[in-house]
């Protein structure tokens, strides 16, 4: 390998906010339950990923040890080049906070906060108050996926798209390296879906964060950059162009 | 939302969502605070309700007596064998006490100086003490005759104020005043002459100057300290110190630094009347007990709330900590609003409590004698000690009541509670 070579590889590595080498986990519950056998997989800086599985297959199980909830029973997770199985308790809270933003399949935004309040919860979390700088940036955010006349709302004076845009910036709040989205449009009707997605996808291609998505929706995966399948608890990835033929068919069956 | 600036940053976010669970709470939070309010105003009221029973019997009962009484020792008998070396002589083994008779404080001017200087004594009294007869023809009564000064024999055992007749300030060298029920069996009313008999042998004519009623004790007759002195020939001496203090509780230990000053017995009013103490202890330990038993009902309504809370909010604590919420930060949320419940809980119940206890503690409208001070209904007695003392304790147990749900919130894993 020369030199050039090597600061190029160098340089990928440093862009790699997730990679997991040998992940495997297993639940300990009345009887053993391996979900993950041994997943690796990378993410660079700015991609958009899309995982598709059946349920049961360990998507969510994957997205929550990727997002620092959970810690692997085997094999190594790095964050932004950290491997979470070093962290300690707060360190986690901490990983969580500044480098991870999440959106789930229901918003679980807090019903005492308005709707900036609620996007500015990170921020809160972390520093105690909220610099006019950073409460104009957010409040740009949420008028920027059309939240600019509800910020003082609560969340359950909101349609469901509304709470999920309002999600997705909070998520966003803290500035993140990666967004990690668990069927965010599983909840929404295909109108609110896509433009929770679109929004989604925006965002990822103007602030450079990268997007992991979990979804059931092949046809919303086949927007992404890349998509990974998980199946019995084993990765792949699978050829977007192979997906889409078979997408196709299966709306022409239909 | 202002006064959450008054808060440090980094305790700020805790501060606000705890305020806002709380305002949010609605009837919960209602539910909790009037528990621990219910705890503050039982603590309240039992205590000041105990107080001024305390103190209301308390000076019933030591309102006419005497709250040390200071007299020569009686000497103890001691065998003969342990006061001189007396191996081979034969010394008896019967062992009998001193006959009791009359003993004087000659030095009683320094004494009564000496116990002058103790921080708590309000009146002291040098008096002669004794039994004797009073006759009127030939039909003689047992009395007790107390020779003392009258102006302070009324601060120690008043007698001008139990006057039915009469007078006792001024009384003069051959005049004595006696009881109602003395003069009763004597026949005999103010102006009237009767003889007194001490028991030294000593006969004296006197007038009677007042007749007295207290209620209790009867025979009794006040002469002055001179007429006393000649009575039971006792010369310049006195038989007896009677001492007032200040604080009646404390009389105890008055009679013991007494009793380190000067080389005379010194017993106090509680030595006295034992069972009488020992009855207010028991009636001060159960009002402890069910303060305490109403604080710890309190709690577990509290605690119980508050779990029920923690529960309901499980989605909201795994959001929190997925977005980065500490453990830490989890645990004092919840622990804030168990202290927001403390605070409004151990304000309004002191509030309420306080007004209740004025409200009884007004005096009840009575047409009975005028110039006599009504009753109340309660005797109750308003301490601020225990009316703080009740909201701390309130506060402390509400704080360890939320503890335990607090930390069950902070150990929540949010895996668990979002799916």
């Amino acid at each position: 390998m020369t030199a050039a070579e090597m600061t190029a590889t160098e340089d990928k590595r440093s862009q790699m906010v997730v990679e997991t080498r040998g992940l495997k986990k297993t639940y300990f519950g009345k009887i053993e339950t391996p979900v993950l056998h041994g997943i690796d997989i990378e993410v660079w800086a700015g991609e958009f990923v899309a995982i598709i599985g059946q349920s049961g297959s360990g998507k969510s199980t994957l997205l929550n040890i990727l997002g620092a909830l959970d810690i692997p029973t085997e094999g190594s997770v790095l964050i932004d080049g950290v491997n979470i199985s070093t962290l300690t308790e707060d360190g986690l809270a901490a990983l969580r906070n500044r480098v991870i933003g999440f959106v789930f399949q229901f918003h679980y935004l807090l019903d005492e906060l308005s709707c900036l309040e609620n996007a500015l919860t990170p921020l809160v979390i972390h520093t105690g108050e909220v610099s006019r700088d950073e409460e104009a940036r957010v409040i740009r955010l949420l008028d920027r996926v059309g939240l600019g006349q509800q910020l003082h709302k609560r969340p359950d004076t909101m349609s469901g798209g509304q709470n999920q845009r309002c999600a997705i910036i909070r998520a966003l709040a803290n500035q993140p390296k990666i967004v990690l989205a668990d069927e965010p449009t599983g909840n929404l009707d295909s109108r609110s879906g896509d433009e929770v997605f679109k929004i989604m996808r925006e965002m990822n291609r103007e602030n450079r964060v990268a997007f992991i998505m979990v979804t059931h929706d092949d046809r919303l995966a086949q927007e992404a950059d890349r998509i990974l399948m998980i199946e019995d608890g084993w990765v792949h990835e699978v050829d977007k162009r192979e997906h889409r033929m078979k997408l196709l068919n299966s709306l022409k069956e239909s | 939302m202002k006064l959450l600036l008054l808060v440090p940053p980094k305790w700020r976010f805790e501060t606000s969502l705890a305020v806002r669970h709380l305002v949010t709470g609605g009837g919960q939070t209602v539910l909790t605070v009037g528990a621990v309010a219910a705890g503050v105003i039982v603590i309240i009221f039992l205590t000041a309700l105990f107080f001024g029973v305390r103190a209301k019997l308390t000076n019933m009962l030591t309102e006419s007596i005497p709250h040390v009484t200071v007299k020569v020792r009686e000497t103890e008998p001691v065998p003969l064998s342990e006061v001189q070396d007396l191996d081979s002589a034969m010394s008896s083994s019967r062992i009998e006490k001193r006959a009791p008779q009359l003993k004087f404080i000659d030095d009683w001017r320094h004494v009564v100086d000496m116990i002058r200087t103790i921080p708590n004594v309000r009146v002291v009294l040098p008096a002669v003490q004794g039994q004797g007869f009073a006759s009127k023809g030939s039909n003689p009564i047992g009395v007790t005759i107390t020779g003392a000064d009258p102006e302070e024999q009324d601060k120690v055992s008043p007698v001008t104020k139990d006057l039915i007749a009469g007078k006792y300030v001024g009384l003069a060298s051959d005049e004595v005043v006696i009881d109602y029920e003395l003069a009763k069996d004597l026949g005999v009313s103010v102006g009237d002459r009767i003889r007194v008999n001490s028991s030294m042998g000593n006969s004296e004519s006197m007038t009677i100057a007042g007749i007295y009623s207290r209620g209790q004790g009867r025979g009794g007759a006040y002469v002055t300290l001179r007429t006393g002195q000649s009575l039971f020939s006792m010369g310049n001496s006195v038989s007896v110190i009677l001492v007032k203090v200040n604080r009646l509780f404390d009389s105890d230990e008055v009679a013991d630094q007494i009793q380190k000053l000067v080389p005379y017995e010194a017993r106090s009013w509680s030595r006295e009347y034992p069972s009488f103490v020992s009855s207010l202890t028991v009636q001060s330990a159960s009002a402890y007990l069910i303060s305490a038993f109403s604080l710890i009902a309190s709690s577990f309504a509290i605690a119980s709330v508050l779990i029920v809370s923690v529960l309901q909010k499980s989605k909201q604590i795994g959001i929190l900590k997925s977005i980065g919420a500490t453990r830490s930060q989890i645990l004092r949320v919840f622990t804030l609003q168990g202290l927001g419940i403390a605070l409004a809980g151990s304000v309004c119940g002191a509030v309420i409590g306080t007004l209740i206890v004025y409200l009884i503690s007004l005096p009840l409208q009575s047409s009975a004698r005028p110039g006599h001070k009504p009753d109340q209904l309660f005797p109750v007695a308003i301490m601020p000690v225990y009316i703080f003392g009740a909201m701390f304790s309130a506060l402390l147990a509400t704080l360890m009541a939320s503890w335990f749900p607090a930390r069950r919130a902070a150990k929540m894993n949010p895996v668990d509670v979002m799916r």
